[in-house]
């Protein structure tokens, strides 16, 4: 009990944070328990998790440092359609069968973290606000999706990458082990590394970062590399599951993943925030929108939900924050 | 000095503008015609209200993603309210869907008020909440021309002359009227009052602004209402210019419309920004727009031309910035 109290009192929001997600599984238990633990579910929500669970790793990066990435599902779907037009022999220069995955998979990490670089240079080396900045990367990159498809989906790809999405290791799917395995060694480099700690403190005061012998520019061009690198991920993990890619897939997870980023303890003004957080809060994330999905709602009521739910959310830690203050003081 | 330098951004601006459409115009002389100008008013007049309002809250250093689904709260409910009751009188439509986008837009500045929390965060859950609170609790039917009030489809058709092209009469919308009054208004609260210069110092500097006695919090209350105002307005003249009223349409343009404020020279940490300025931007846009398939490109390339445009007027105006402010030893970050 006192170990609990403790834990409560070190981190407040992480104890909310669970305690909501156990009242998430309990009520979806209570009222569509029959649909929505079964095996067959929980293991969609398994495929379902990694794709989001990487977009949301990379806008959290972005917030910790202060910053936000509004390009990563452009990114996704550009690198996404790049991939395609390898898989599909469009671009395979001759390749075939494991060959031509292979050289896929090379070119979407490399475009991946050149749309990550560029991100990078321009806010480092211009000193642009990172929103201003990735709102121009973000029509750039559609723009190139948009000028190679004319906005339909590139499908017709080789059969044997779609494995990647269907193949299971001890019964759990391979994309969620990579989603697990990229969680931990994320939250490892924050935690333990100098690296880690130069970036909380370049997000959480950057002119004090400068002053404390941390390479600013060197620092915000490795976060965005990293970003577009985990979107670029996501935009694999998509056509592998997809089989197709198009301009405009998952727009709405852009408030989606704002959402698991403040749930989760980041604080949008950079410095503050844990990936276990975020791993938490992407779970109550999909259990919100498995149990929306067997209840069927329309996308607007889920449009509203999700609104109000950023709104009460930033209330709620404005509130919880205030009373922490009131009661160190006392 | 550095008047003149945001003066000569605004003049390469237009000198991009002219030598653009010359190049069109070569390539296609079609373009050249009176009725190519009327075209492009008529398109982008939507746009040039909320860029309005935009550019004081950007100016004032904030942001806000939300207009668009205000714009589309504001005049569905007047619409719907207007069919149902059975009026037909325009300045009930403008009045009632000012007042609502108004009112969303106070929502807003308190919202971000009282959270001290990046108003995109903030804006962009507003967005959704009004968005789905409007298609949730007022409706989600689409209005044909039939049913929708005549005064509207008078107004979306009305030019304010009009004069013989070639093979038809082509004339300027009426939508100028209300853009050109907002947009006077707007200088005039902007450069003539208190206010205005409270916004330009707010954004600035908020500490500075606040110590020579301005009210940010005031001043933020005004900037994000009057926004929700223009919004308003700006959804009633959407509606009678397309004469049909869905609830799924505007909400998703925002960005467009803020990259259209960049392009014009809007500082994005506010505190320098021009009427003009974020004028010349919106019409850049819709010129793209309209005229690449004149040179013989799909309209899927509008996208990588305007990004592209973007990316660089942020990395020379941001780049600007930096070098001026490190001869000054200011480090931002």
């Amino acid at each position: 009990m006192n170990k609990i109290r403790k834990l409560a009192a070190g981190d407040i929001n992480f104890a909310i944070l669970i305690a909501l997600t156990l009242l998430a599984i309990v009520l979806s238990g209570v009222f569509i328990g029959d649909k929505m633990f079964t095996v067959a579910n929980i293991q969609a929500m398994a495929y379902q998790i990694p794709e989001f669970g990487f977009l949301c790793l990379a806008m959290m990066l972005s917030n910790l440092i202060g910053g936000i990435d509004l390009s990563i599902i452009a990114a996704a779907n550009t690198i996404a359609i790049f991939t395609a037009n390898v898989l599909n022999g469009r671009w395979a220069f001759g390749t075939d069968g494991a060959a031509r995955i292979i050289l896929a998979i090379c070119v979407a990490l490399l475009a991946s973290i050149l749309f990550g670089l560029f991100n990078g240079l321009l806010i480092s080396r211009t000193s642009a606000p990172s929103l201003i900045a990735t709102l121009g990367t973000m029509t750039l990159y559609r723009g190139i999706g948009m000028a190679l498809t004319g906005g339909s989906s590139v499908g017709d790809i080789v059969p044997g990458f779609s494995y990647l999405g269907k193949a299971k290791l001890l019964g759990i799917p391979f994309i969620f082990w990579i989603f697990i395995i990229a969680t931990g060694l994320l939250g490892l480099v924050l935690s333990k590394t100098t690296y880690g700690r130069a970036l909380y403190l370049y997000g959480g005061n950057p002119v004090a970062a400068r002053f404390s012998a941390i390479n600013n520019e060197r620092m915000c061009r490795s976060v965005f590399l990293l970003t577009g690198l985990f979107a670029g991920i996501a935009g694999i993990i998509i056509l592998s599951r997809v089989n197709s890619a198009k301009v405009g897939y998952g727009d709405t997870y852009l408030l989606q993943t704002m959402i698991v980023c403040v749930i989760g303890g980041i604080h949008p003004n950079g410095g503050k925030g844990t990936v276990k957080g975020v791993l938490v809060a992407i779970i109550f994330m999909q259990l919100l929108s498995s149990a929306f999905t067997i209840m069927t709602l329309s996308p607007y009521t889920k449009k509203l939900i999700y609104g109000a739910m950023l709104i009460l959310v930033l209330g709620m830690n404005y509130f919880i924050n205030k009373l922490i203050q009131k009661y160190k003081t006392r | 000095m550095k008047i003149k330098i945001r003066d000569r951004y605004r003049a390469i601006l237009l000198i991009i503008m002219v030598f653009y459409s010359l190049f069109v115009g070569l390539i296609n002389p079609a373009f050249f015609s009176i009725e190519t100008v009327f075209d492009l008013i008529r398109t982008s007049s939507t746009s040039l209200m909320v860029v309005i309002g935009l550019l004081l809250v950007m100016i004032s250093g904030g942001i806000d993603v939300s207009f668009m689904a205000v714009a589309l709260f504001g005049s569905y409910t007047t619409i719907k309210i207007m069919i149902a009751a059975g009026i037909d009188s325009l300045a009930f439509a403008f009045g009632l869907s000012m007042l609502i986008g108004g009112f969303l837009g106070l929502i807003n500045a308190l919202l971000i008020n009282w959270l001290k929390l990046p108003p995109f965060i903030i804006t962009l859950g507003t967005q959704s909440l009004f968005h789905g609170i409007m298609t949730t609790f007022i409706g989600d039917k689409s209005f044909g021309a039939g049913v929708l009030p005549s005064c509207l489809n008078k107004f979306g058709q009305a030019v304010l002359f009009s004069f013989q092209s070639d093979n038809s009469r082509v004339g300027l919308t009426a939508s100028v009227v209300p853009i050109l009054i907002v947009a006077a208004v707007t200088w005039f609260i902007l450069y003539k009052t208190m206010i205005g210069r409270g916004i330009v110092a707010l954004g600035n500097s908020e500490e500075a602004a606040r110590r020579i006695g301005f009210n940010p919090s005031r001043i933020r209350l005004f900037v994000y209402t009057y926004t929700g105002l223009l919004s308003g307005i700006m959804g009633i003249i959407y509606v009678a210019q397309v004469n049909a009223l869905y609830p799924n349409k505007l909400v998703g343009d925002e960005l467009m419309v803020v990259a259209a404020a960049v392009i014009g020279g809007t500082k994005i940490t506010g505190g320098q920004g021009k009427i003009s300025g974020a004028i010349l931007g919106v019409l850049i846009i819709y010129l793209l727009n309209s005229t690449l398939i004149l040179i013989g490109l799909s309209s899927s390339w509008n996208d990588l031309f305007v990004g592209a445009i973007l990316v660089v007027s942020i990395a020379v105006s941001s780049y600007q910035e930096r070098v001026k402010n490190r001869k000054n030893l200011i480090f931002t970050e």
